[in-house]
């Protein structure tokens, strides 16, 4: 039996492609293996937002390589976009395919087998032609509703190596996620580049979340990652919906007005206040949590403090912090007054220690109270999972199964950088 | 991304052009923007459609900038050349319901009256006034394409134009209606300090109603 390893770096969507791309290997035989394991077949599935998830890429590729200097080494995702040439001239790869034509990996490593070599050029590139990921990784299932943006925010590579913003069919959507409930998914998380700009003849994102809440069976809905403009008031109603999660994933990047305008975001601070306190007036325990950048060219000291004040006053959930690094290509490249790498560092770590504060105010509220969690690892007695609101639980129970939903009565948290939840099940 | 060929550079100041261009099947809204390079290069820079929807031939309007790159390449593009163009792109769009009954306020500095142009030339029968911000009267670029009583020059420079000084002055001086809709285009610190001015006038402005240059 043939071996392939994987590895994901990046966004949601990288990791759904990976989960789909793995369930078409498992399906025709493959075993899965972990990524430092010797394998026949490696994917890396790569990211190229900052430098670093460059540099982590590169690493992925040498360890692969080491690991098995004869195995099929394939290449995919953003770097495979941004730096096809680099990455064509190493001899140790031997395919690198472009972020449209991802979806056929395992064609390709199949044809390679055969003793077909083709170029990936040449392979089929409908972005959307992935099948179900029920043998992935995860409990949850992930469905691809859109990819690419046309937003060009001015520090961004991603409409660069992404490309125009496509939405996938209404029916195809809907079948996906029924098929996929149908075969015990529990949870299903809508993914994509800018999901909120999903268009599909008359239909809008608001339009596709009413219908996939309106189906039938027994699974919860999570918005993963969406950028706070494109959807409008309908959107946010749906949020009190009782199928849908108390979570949103909403990109802030700065809580400085000048900042925003010159990143060219397409909302103001007031919007995005407005934004959180319409979901929190009607669940005050709404789980937000958000992306900041630290040091975009020309962050003075004020701009800065007002991103840490921001978060004091939203009280993010969760802030997924980083340095800005000038990604080639984009307009912010090209801006003067760019910060230094030492004031950035002491920048994040400022935020880091409010963040880390914040988080924990917000995931003390729910001792006492109850969560729904669905559970991800288990050995029958204790178990661990998300609650509705995508805060980390562990709880002890009896004969636990991976995923089922358990009703947990919280009592306690663990202080550790990332606070879990403790509880018991309620029977 | 698609090869236009050049019809014509209009050369409106030392420093600033209007590239025409042919229109193909080319379909845009007002307010959108292209991104613009020579055919087979990899510099490209976003610029907005100078000419209206329903023009045959398409147009921006550009300045070259000091020490820039593209902008002053594109300087020297002569009729014949071919351009890529890939887009449009952009939300910074007027709202159809209320062309025709809102009465509008556009803010540009520079360049950025380019859109604003466009707007006007799609819907000229619209109710607007125009504040222009730039240093010297001769940036008040095709000025006779503006109903004269609505366009005002505001130069920071110099005396010679409508009002002296610049817009965000004006805007303090001259309060706006809250009924008004107004959009803002060109220079970051403009739009942020003009926004900051509007809205305590009074004005309620989303995320469409700007397009930020640099
Ligand atoms: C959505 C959008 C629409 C735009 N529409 C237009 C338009 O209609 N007409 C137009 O002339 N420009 C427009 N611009 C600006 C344009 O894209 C380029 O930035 C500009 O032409 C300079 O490019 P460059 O390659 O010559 O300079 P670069 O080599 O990119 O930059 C050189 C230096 O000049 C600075 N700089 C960049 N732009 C300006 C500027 N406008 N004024 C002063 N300094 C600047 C940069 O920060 C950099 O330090 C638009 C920008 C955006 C984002
Ligand atoms: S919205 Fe902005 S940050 Fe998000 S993918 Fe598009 S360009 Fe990038």
């Amino acid at each position: 039996m043939k071996k392939v390893a994987f590895k994901t770096l990046g966004c949601r969507l990288n990791q759904y492609e990976t989960d789909a791309i793995a369930s078409q290997f498992q399906n025709n035989g493959f075993k899965l293996v972990p990524f430092d394991k010797e394998a026949d077949v490696y994917v890396i599935n790569s990211c190229t937002v900052t430098h670093q998830s460059d540099h982590k890429s590169r690493n992925f590729i040498n360890q692969a390589n080491r690991k098995n200097p004869d195995s099929v080494l394939v290449v995919t995702g953003c770097m495979a976009n941004n730096a096809k040439d680099e990455l064509e001239g190493r001899d140790e790869i031997n395919y690198v395919v472009e972020n449209d034509q991802k979806s056929s990996v395992y064609s390709l490593v199949e044809a390679h087998y055969n003793g077909e070599i083709f170029h990936p050029s040449k392979v089929n590139s409908d972005l959307f032609s992935y099948g179900s990921t029920d043998k992935g990784f995860h409990t949850r299932s992930m469905i691809k509703i859109q990819d690419g943006c046309d937003n060009f925010c001015t520090f961004c590579i991603i409409p660069s190596v992404r490309g125009r913003a496509v939405s996938r069919s209404i029916q195809d959507v809907l079948d996906n996620v029924k098929s996929v409930v149908a075969n015990g998914a529990k949870e299903v998380v809508l993914t994509g580049v800018n999901i909120g700009r999903y268009e599909y003849k008359k239909y809008k994102f608001d339009d596709i979340v009413e219908q996939i809440l309106d189906l039938d069976g027994d699974f919860r809905l999570r918005i993963s990652s969406i950028e706070p403009d494109g959807f409008g008031d309908k959107f946010l109603s749906l949020l009190n919906h009782p199928k849908m999660t108390p979570h949103l994933h909403l990109c802030l990047q700065s809580g400085s007005e000048p900042i925003l305008l010159q990143m060219r975001r397409m909302y103001n601070i007031k919007r995005f206040k407005e934004i959180v306190n319409k979901v929190r007036s009607v669940r005050p325990d709404f789980n937000i949590t958000t992306d900041i950048i630290i040091g975009f060219p020309n962050e003075s000291d004020q701009d800065f403090e007002s991103t840490c004040n921001i978060i004091k006053e939203l009280k993010f959930g969760h802030v997924h912090a980083f340095k800005y690094s000038i990604r080639k290509g984009t307009r912010a490249e090209r801006m003067t007054e760019q910060v230094d790498e030492k004031i950035k560092t002491l920048r994040s770590e400022t935020l880091r220690e409010i963040a880390d504060d914040v988080k924990l105010q917000y995931r003390n509220q729910f001792i006492g109270k109850e969560q729904i969690v669905l559970v991800e690892k288990t050995d029958g007695e204790n178990a661990k999972g998300y609650g509705e609101h995508y805060v980390p639980v562990e709880f002890k129970g009896y004969e636990l199964k991976k995923n089922h939903f358990y009703k947990v009565k919280i009592t306690d948290i663990n202080k550790d950088i990332d606070p879990v939840l403790i509880g018991e099940q309620v029977k | 991304m698609r090869s236009h060929k050049v019809i014509e550079i209009r050369n409106l100041t030392p420093s600033t052009y209007v590239i025409k261009m042919e229109k193909k099947d080319f379909t845009f809204k007002t307010g959108q923007y292209i991104t613009l390079g020579f055919s087979g290069s990899i510099d490209r820079r976003e610029y907005s459609i100078y000419s209206s929807e329903q023009d045959n031939f398409l147009e921006v309007l550009i300045k070259e900038v000091e020490g820039g790159l593209v902008s002053k390449k594109l300087k020297r593009c002569k009729p014949g050349d071919y351009l890529d163009i890939d887009g449009p792109f952009g939300h910074f769009s007027l709202k159809e319901d209320e062309i025709s009954k809102k009465k509008f306020l556009f803010i540009a500095t520079g360049t950025g009256i380019s859109p604003i142009h466009s707007f006007i030339a799609t819907h000229p029968n619209m109710d607007y006034q125009l504040l222009h911000g730039v240093r010297m009267k001769e940036e008040a670029y095709e000025r006779e394409s503006y109903q004269n009583n609505n366009y005002i020059l505001c130069t920071s420079r110099e005396k010679s134009g409508d009002f002296h000084g610049r817009v965000t002055e004006y805007l303090k001086e001259n309060p706006v209606p809250s009924d008004t809709v107004c959009y803002l285009c060109g220079n970051c610190h403009m739009i942020y300090e003009a926004y900051d001015i509007l809205e305590k006038q009074g004005i309620n402005l989303g995320p469409i109603h700007t397009e930020v240059y640099f």
